[in-house]
């Protein structure tokens, strides 16, 4: 039942904060046993979509500063795994696909706690107060968060675009 | 430096959620300033591009292992959940002690020199347990020889017969 509910989210934000298709099937796995172990420890009183999510969360962070993730380098922007689902016609479509690349790439230069505050907020579509929740900080500093994440990615498109252009 | 300050209010400024006199004063600078201009344009792609990036599903093999954990968790409850008794922690220690002297002898360097020093005194403990064993047996037959000497004195000295 969880498992059917959950499982597509937490893969999806395993995949998105470790950048690596073998890494965030572990990193899953790992969390799920983990949330059968703490099950007794859950609240009903709280809710349990933020609560799963801060759970997941404080693994992901925990084992990027344990395993030393930052030395590791995302995989390649996969197309067949990342394909937008939506077409926007030939030129339009190679040009976000290649912003996208660039973006994925550039997660590389987030600290944990920028990326997943940007994961959550941007890619996830969640609120500012929901993030505060799972992230258990003040709203001010997950917009500040958010902030920064923003601008270091928004640099690091400007910069490669710069580049790819010849600039 | 008056780049640095405005750049950290272009997210904000995005989601409209400046003052008016922040607004007013970024607006202003953006008038102005190419490069702050063109990395507003960066952040609205960027945040565009993250909006749009679709969800990977999860493989079959993931889905059907991950569903397996629950039985896996309970099957190990089921069988190995005993072990977990506070009780059975001075087995563990002892069982700890006795393993860490298990290693401690047998990647030893020195093994055969262990070897021939525990042989020596055992040795010596089962020459002592002999020699014991001896004086025991020569003690039973002095014993022995005494009984009779000291039967024969009982008899002579019959407390029934006179004044002494």
């Amino acid at each position: 039942m969880l498992v059917n509910i959950h499982s597509k989210r937490i893969f999806n934000l395993a995949y998105q904060f470790s950048g690596s298709y073998q890494a965030a099937e572990d990193l899953t796995q790992e969390i799920f046993l983990k949330l059968y172990y703490s099950l007794p420890k859950f609240d009903i009183n709280k809710n349990f979509n933020a609560w799963l999510m801060t759970l997941s969360k404080n693994y992901l962070i925990d084992q990027y500063r344990k395993k030393k993730l930052e030395n590791a380098s995302r995989d390649e922007f996969n197309e067949h795994l990342l394909v937008s689902d939506t077409y926007k016609g030939p030129e339009e479509g190679i040009l976000e696909k290649e912003n996208k690349k660039m973006i994925w790439k550039g997660f590389d230069h987030l600290s944990p706690d920028i990326r997943m505050a940007v994961i959550l907020k941007d890619i996830q579509e969640k609120k500012y107060d929901e993030i505060a929740e799972i992230m258990s900080l003040p709203l001010g500093t997950v917009k500040s968060r958010v902030s920064r994440g923003r601008l270091l990615l928004a640099k690091t498109l400007k910069e490669k675009k710069e580049k790819s252009n010849g600039m | 430096m008056e780049c640095k300050h405005y750049e950290k209010l272009l997210s904000p400024y995005l989601e409209n959620s400046l003052s008016l006199d922040e607004r007013k004063a970024v607006k202003a600078h953006l008038d102005i300033c190419q490069d702050c201009r063109s990395l507003l344009g960066f952040m609205q792609e960027t945040i565009k591009s993250l909006s749009d990036f679709p969800e990977v599903e999860v493989t079959h093999d993931l889905f059907n292992r991950l569903r397996q954990i629950p039985e896996k968790k309970n099957r190990f409850k089921l069988r190995f959940d005993f072990l977990l008794r506070p009780s059975l922690q001075p087995v563990f220690a002892a069982a700890t002690i006795l393993l860490t002297l298990f290693s401690f002898y047998a990647f030893n360097p020195n093994r055969d020199q262990i070897n021939r020093s525990v042989n020596r005194q055992m040795h010596l403990g089962f020459s002592k347990i002999e020699k014991l064993y001896a004086r025991a047996e020569s003690f039973t037959d002095s014993l022995g020889e005494y009984k009779d000497d000291i039967m024969v004195s009982l008899k002579n000295l019959n407390p029934l017969s006179g004044d002494e």
